[in-house]
């Protein structure tokens, strides 16, 4: 495999989505390719680090404001549209 | 807490305690959606506002054996589809086919502590880096590697083949890692002091 064959393959290797034998071609050429393999290192901790977003949730004051708007319009909508 | 039955009929209702349940348990989602789409917090909260009062209005129609989240994430997806339309009315459709560079920026940032990588700083950077995409890539990669979508589920918040799901959110992952390592390079030279 090659470098550019590797990048091609490289969210499906990361997703276990390769077959057997495309897959053990992959760790081949990660065994002796350092550029590849911290591609790999750095796609994956990207990875994990869109998982950790989801510790950011709307905080405080705008979850409230975003409730209050919404409520508003389908609760108390001005007379005659209700 | 209601349960899934109850709430949907509770939304069925306009049942207050339904919608406060409804709200809390996806605001965030849609919240991360809108903003990795857009880029602009007054943006986000303009799509969370109008996802919510849409999902009300269609709740009628939701198909029980669906899950609610994915349905109000395609709905969410729309509504910053349009506000995206509003905002650039003339990005062109870049080609999927077309072939990516090879990854350039090669320092190994994936060992970097933890601390430094879970910053409000990181995170600011992350979603400034999803919203400057090409466009059809943002929502592949916040609902994949995000919200972790499968890729049905996120194939169907977009309304594409599942195969044209994989190829943008690699694409996704090899922009983004492409940015992020250009951010984390000067660190990992002080790191290496
Ligand atoms: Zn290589």
């Amino acid at each position: 495999m090659t470098c550019e064959e590797l990048v091609h393959y490289l969210s499906a290797y990361i997703d276990h989505e390769l077959d057997a034998e495309l897959s053990r071609d992959a760790q081949e050429h990660l065994a002796t390719c350092q550029r590849c393999q911290v591609v790999l290192n750095t796609t994956q901790r990207l990875i994990l680090l869109g998982h950790d977003q989801r510790r950011y949730v709307v905080s405080g004051a705008l979850r409230e404001n975003l409730y209050r708007r919404i409520e508003q319009s389908l609760y108390h909508k001005p007379a005659g549209q209700g | 807490m209601l349960d899934d039955t109850k709430l949907l009929a509770g939304l069925r209702q306009r049942d207050p305690q339904a919608f406060t349940q409804f709200f809390d348990a996806n605001v965030d989602r849609v919240y991360r959606l809108a903003l990795g789409m857009l880029g602009q917090r007054a943006d986000a909260e303009e799509v969370v506002q109008a996802t919510f009062l849409s999902a009300f209005e269609a709740i009628g129609r939701f198909e029980p054996h669906a899950q609610l989240s994915t349905w109000l994430y395609r709905i969410a997806y729309n509504h910053a589809l349009m506000l995206l339309r509003r905002r650039h009315p003339e990005e062109p459709l870049p080609d999927d086919s077309e072939s990516l560079p090879l990854p350039a920026t090669l320092v190994d940032w994936s060992t970097l502590p933890e601390d430094q990588l879970l910053s409000e700083e990181v995170h600011e950077t992350l979603f400034a880096a999803i919203s400057s995409l090409p466009e059809r890539l943002r929502a592949a990669f916040v609902l994949r590697d995000i919200e972790t979508l499968s890729t049905a589920e996120c194939a169907h918040v977009q309304g594409i083949s599942e195969s044209a799901c994989k190829v943008r959110l690699h694409r996704a992952r090899l922009l983004l890692r492409e940015r992020l390592s250009q951010y984390f390079r000067e660190q990992v030279a002080e790191e290496a002091l």
